[in-house]
């Protein structure tokens, strides 16, 4: 490299540091997307495929939804004399083809996907539990809006 | 001991700067003589478990192959089932599939990016490539419902139909990508650090990525323009608009301003299908006419599966199918004997086919190198070994 060449690429280096380092300045002040998860919960939306529930009145025992599970997290189990599919959040993956081919409708999905618990038994879910509503913290929530220049934007609601 | 002797040396399985896998480095001092990634690591049997499934109950299965990656592989996969049952989309269904492969395509790459300059030592690129896939997860999430883990396509269809205000929703994210792209060259991909540590550094010339086989992003920057998307299009894409990129260095920055020019090429084919993609039916006929009228998909967000899904059984025979995952080609084989699971079911996934790669670009480097071109390959291990 002649010594000419050389000036010119520290050159270019030198303008490209500080181009880098004034792009990086200019974020400093820049809002960032950012939760305060778990103090604040982001709003999952109204198709968020999240902890099931099972309307046991409307149910038909028709095991289609156990038939289809994927992870073999539905299971039919017996409740006096006919069958009810009980589910096991340890297999549990969310696609939501249970509740799809539901020919019902009994099956719905919440916006809720915090299945965590103490203990395994307590991710097994008879049919009675099942029917019941998934438990839905009480915390403060945010919903993300779109926005050109930020990315996403939450805002409370 | 005064004879001189060359070292093996031993690079994870644990994680980081290596990956789910193992590498043995034949080193002189400081430069690389072989290089032999050990892999299998985070074998899954994805192929042997799907011959004890149903075909609708695969496409779960197959995205688990590659989650950075998943609209693309469930693509690939539904693509060879609805050639074995004879089935095929309707229009409207077709070009929400390349949406959503598109947005796919543009977090999968971002996600490649952060890894990369986190092995590079930028962690500034990891944390804001990482933030940005965040706007197309979300909008991803509004039309599957799904953040990662879609399971949106289906054979004869998609599941959900686009929500209200998606259009205005998408174009947001894309114009703030668009901007963010700008910041990118600045800190990152124009950067002199960046440079300094990839130019010239990894080179796969010509006429060995052909030879080995490599594909994808790695291919095209050894200045081979070889896309599925062109090359045998499937799907809408005959219908868009768009460029394969291509430059000759074929050295890892090369590889890093193709997945660049990618993103930007993504941007402009989602505007396209947004701006004119049809109206209609999501769902083939012949699937929704088995659905009760009174949960059919106009009256919900998403469509009801016919029963017949619990149990599909395509006729006796094989089929195949070819996508452009956001990692290069994919290939699908499945073999059906008539009864509800395939007999046999292979993949062949592109980072099991850029593997290879890393015994040539690694060659007479220097070991300080190997985090730099590992990024630069963009190599997802439980995509290779599935």
């Amino acid at each position: 490299m002649k010594p000419k060449d050389r000036r010119a690429g520290k050159l270019l280096g030198l303008t490209g540091h500080m181009q880098a380092i004034r792009s990086g300045i200019e974020h400093i002040f820049k809002p960032r997307m950012t939760v305060l998860y778990p103090e604040v919960l982001q709003d999952l939306g109204p198709n968020y495929r999240g902890m099931l529930k099972l309307r046991i009145d409307i149910c038909i025992s028709c095991t289609l939804c156990a038939r289809i599970c994927p992870s073999n997290a539905l299971k039919m189990v017996k409740v006096d004399v006919r069958k009810y599919p009980g589910i096991t959040y340890q297999r549990c993956i969310f696609c939501g083809f249970c509740v799809d081919i539901c020919p019902v409708d009994a099956l719905e999905m919440s916006g809720s996907h915090d299945a965590a618990c103490y203990t395994l038994g307590e991710q097994v879910l008879k049919p009675e539990d099942f029917s019941k509503d998934p438990v839905i913290e009480d915390k403060p929530r945010v919903k993300p809006l779109f926005d050109e220049k930020r990315g996403l934007r939450y805002e409370s609601c | 001991m005064s004879e001189e002797q060359t070292l093996e040396l031993l690079i994870g399985p644990q994680h980081p700067g290596s990956g789910h896998m193992r590498l043995v480095a034949e080193m002189d001092g400081d430069v690389i003589l072989n290089f032999e990634p050990n892999i299998g690591y985070v074998h899954r049997a994805v192929e042997k478990i799907a011959e004890t499934k149903t075909y609708v109950q695969i496409i779960p299965l197959v995205e688990r192959t590659s989650l950075p990656d998943t609209a693309n592989h469930n693509l690939g996969y539904v693509l060879a089932l609805e050639r074995l049952l004879g089935i095929d989309a309707p229009l409207r269904a077709q070009y929400l599939r390349i949406l959503l492969a598109e947005i796919n395509r543009i977090h999968s790459h971002l996600y490649g990016m952060g890894i990369h300059g986190n092995m590079i030592g930028s962690t500034t690129m990891l944390m804001w490539a990482f933030g940005d896939r965040e706007p197309f997860i979300e909008l991803a999430q509004r039309l599957t419902g799904a953040r990662l883990s879609y399971s949106y396509i289906i054979p004869g269809g998609v599941r959900r139909d686009l929500p209200q205000d998606f259009r205005n929703d998408a174009l947001k994210a894309l114009s703030y990508m668009e901007r963010r792209l700008k910041d990118y060259d600045r800190i990152f991909v124009h950067n002199p650090v960046t440079l300094a540590r990839l130019k010239g550094v990894g080179v796969i010339n010509r006429i060995d990525a052909a030879r080995i086989g490599v594909v994808g992003p790695n291919l095209r920057a050894s200045g081979i323009a070889y896309d599925v998307r062109k090359i045998e299009p499937y799907c809408i894409y005959p219908d868009l608009d768009f460029e394969v990129v291509v430059r000759d260095e074929g050295d890892a920055h090369a590889r890093l301003l193709v997945r660049i020019g990618e993103i930007e090429q993504s941007i402009s084919m989602i505007r396209q299908i947004l701006g004119k993609i049809p109206d209609g039916s999501i769902l083939a006929d012949r699937y929704l006419d088995l659905v009760p009228s009174r949960t059919r998909f106009e009256k919900r967000s998403s469509v009801k599966f016919p029963a017949l899904f619990s149990g599909l059984k395509p006729s006796k025979g094989e089929a195949v199918s070819r996508v452009e995952a956001s990692r290069g080609e994919l290939f699908h084989y499945l073999v059906s004997d008539g009864s509800t699971h395939p007999y046999r079911f292979r993949i062949v996934t592109p980072s099991f086919k850029n593997l290879i790669a890393f015994k040539h670009a690694l060659l007479g480097q220097k070991l300080a190198d190997i985090p730099a071109v590992y990024g630069s390959l963009d190599y997802f291990p439980p995509e290779a070994d599935r």
